[in-house]
């Protein structure tokens, strides 16, 4: 028995030694899980021009759209413009992560006017319209501004759908994205605290609130950082977008496209990547087994943000129920890729195939920017015409099709 | 042969991107704007008050930046809110290039000889290199900190700390919960000398 005691001490001295030693100090997230082998890597994430840049001074006519297709700018002057959201009588609210306001653009006969409608708010990231209301999810929690259409210049004061959504003021990706699905509820991502961590039970997942009952519900887990999904129209089978880990080279792991068709899946954060690749660390003890597989490798570091099944009527028959992708661009790969709208042809077994819709944005793949702009999200508008936000310059194009 | 001409060719790159950025923005017009800003910020933005931040030689996304959170109220100050309230997005982009193409004049201030090694020990341990660059003269809106004046550079970590600074995405303000008085001395000390090197 004695020895027992002498371990159990012992061991109880080792853990209290180790907690005496001063830890390093954790470094900011986006450095976090850096290998030492990387330690002098330059690699580092791009910051929006907050203030904007004038389109006059952007090589606009260098972006590409298949022949028949015409891209043009929408709107400029929305600071860091990211989440887009349409109003039942045309607006188009714009979203940001770091300028705490919302803003919306009105349609004035060909002239678009910029009007900034909430402001103070915290990491406004998530927005969605529905039924005359506009969801604005923050940081910390999501909220309903009804009959704001009409009242742009005098919003109403908000209604707490959910609070509470980030109790421990989360570092890494505190930023939400928000839709309604087919059943009338709003889902929302909740990232993981930093780029390579073991999250907490909330953490690392899609969730969902019943905005009648204020009831929250986990839809998906292993989740690292969802900032797009959207339903497939047919299926109303819910498919996302998720940014793979950082520092583990160039080819790896994937970003990834991922279909929930049911259950409450675990794509594997922080345990397996992309499905087939084990974590250094986390993934000693699991395997990728355990895990629901993506249904589509985008791309590693390429960034997947917004995306929408296409349900217009004005692209050619062959869009419809394609998704359209926004791949805002990779920074931690020495030879950058992405700041593109891709194309995802899924059939309704949840085979899907990408190819390029729209680039020009990447202007040198080894430069420091590499890009002159980033898409974040689209939106399909009520004429089939397809627009999407570019956070790095505070600009809106829309993409139209004309035989 | 061949090594040197891709780089070459990488640097000519490099300069035509730096030609263009400096194109889009109008530093003469932002020369003409910053004209009130001297009274505070010194003649071109090298402050000589111990309080008030330089701006010469910033990264010009650093300026427009901390405009922007000025102007939209994000961040608060009662000298500064009320200049920055007013200016459009040109200004402050024109503001941004003027300032970042002066050149810094800093104090020629030494820290004390203590805190040289102790104050680039602290960089490392509170990881302000991974954003602030090895030399920590700043990158896209990160600010350079080097031959900063001191006493603006412990208002703003004493803020950090107090969580009353404005902080964009919480990385200062965490960092800075783990900063001791002393700790602070001796950074501002290390950083603000680094100027005169």
């Amino acid at each position: 028995m004695r020895p027992l005691i002498a371990v159990v001490v012992l061991s109880a001295f080792a853990t209290v030694q180790a907690q005496d030693k001063p830890a390093a100090e954790p470094p900011p997230p986006w450095q976090q899980g850096k290998p030492a082998a990387m330690s002098e890597s330059t690699l580092h994430p791009f910051f929006p021009h907050l203030a904007g840049r004038s389109v006059k001074e952007l090589p606009v006519e260098k972006l590409k759209v298949p022949a028949g297709f015409k891209v043009e700018v929408w709107a400029e002057g929305i600071p860091e413009a990211r989440s887009l959201a349409l109003g039942d009588k045309g607006t188009v609210f714009v979203s940001n992560r770091l300028s705490k306001n919302v803003y919306a653009v009105v349609d004035k006969g060909g002239q678009r006017e910029v009007k900034t409608v909430l402001k103070g708010l915290n990491a406004p990231n998530g927005i969605v319209f529905k039924n005359g209301s506009l969801y604005v999810a923050e940081r910390d929690r999501i909220t309903r501004y009804d009959g704001i259409e009409d009242r742009l210049d005098n919003p109403p004061e908000p209604k707490v759908v959910v609070d509470n959504l980030d109790p421990q003021k989360q570092p890494g990706h505190f930023w939400k994205y928000l839709a309604i699905g087919p059943d009338g509820k709003l889902y929302f991502n909740i990232g993981a605290p930093g780029n390579i961590v073991m999250p907490n039970y909330m953490q690392a997942s899609i969730m969902r609130v019943d905005p009648a009952t204020g009831v929250l519900e986990t839809v998906a887990l292993g989740v690292r950082n969802s900032v797009g999904f959207d339903w497939h129209p047919k299926t109303k089978e819910l498919w996302f977008t998720n940014h793979g880990r950082d520092w583990l080279g160039d080819e790896s792991p994937n970003d990834t496209l991922h279909r929930v068709s049911k259950g409450v899946p675990n794509f594997g954060y922080p345990f397996c990547h992309q499905g087939d690749t084990p974590d250094p660390e986390y993934g000693k003890s699991r395997s990728c087994k355990e895990f629901t597989p993506p249904a589509l490798k985008l791309g590693a570091h390429i960034a997947p943000l917004g995306m929408r099944f296409y349900n217009g009527k004005m692209f050619p028959a062959e869009y419809r129920n394609n998704i359209f992708v926004a791949m805002h661009g990779s920074w931690n790969r020495t030879t950058k890729q992405g700041y593109s709208l891709m194309r995802v042809k899924v059939d309704e077994k949840g085979h899907a195939k990408m190819e390029p819709f729209l680039t020009g944005f990447l202007t040198d793949e080894k430069a420091d920017p590499p890009m002159w702009g980033r898409p974040v999200d689209v939106l399909v508008m009520k004429d089939g015409s397809l627009l999407f936000s570019d956070d790095y310059n505070g600009i809106l194009y829309r993409i139209s099709y004309a035989k | 042969m061949r090594r040197v001409l891709r780089r070459a060719a990488a640097s000519a790159v490099a300069l035509f991107v730096f030609s263009s950025a400096a194109w889009a923005a109008d530093v003469e017009a932002g020369r003409n704007k910053a004209q009130v800003c001297a009274a505070c910020h010194g003649p071109e933005g090298n402050s000589a008050n111990p309080a008030m931040p330089s701006l010469a030689g910033q990264p010009a996304q650093a300026i427009a930046t901390q405009l922007f959170q000025f102007r939209e109220g994000n961040r608060k100050n009662p000298q500064m809110s009320p200049m920055a309230a007013n200016l459009s997005n040109a200004d402050m982009n024109d503001l941004a290039a003027y300032f970042s193409s002066v050149q810094p004049t800093p104090p020629k201030r030494r820290a004390a000889p203590q805190n040289a090694a102790a104050g680039q020990d602290l960089t490392k341990k509170f990881h302000c290199v991974q954003c602030h660059g090895p030399a920590l003269r700043g990158q896209q809106h990160i600010p350079s900190l080097a031959g900063q004046q001191a006493d603006y550079l412990r208002a703003q970590l004493e803020g950090f700390k107090a969580s009353s600074r404005a902080d964009m995405d919480g990385n200062m303000t965490s960092v800075a919960q783990e900063l001791t008085d002393k700790d602070i001395d001796v950074l501002v000390d290390y950083i603000a000398g680094l100027g005169a090197q």
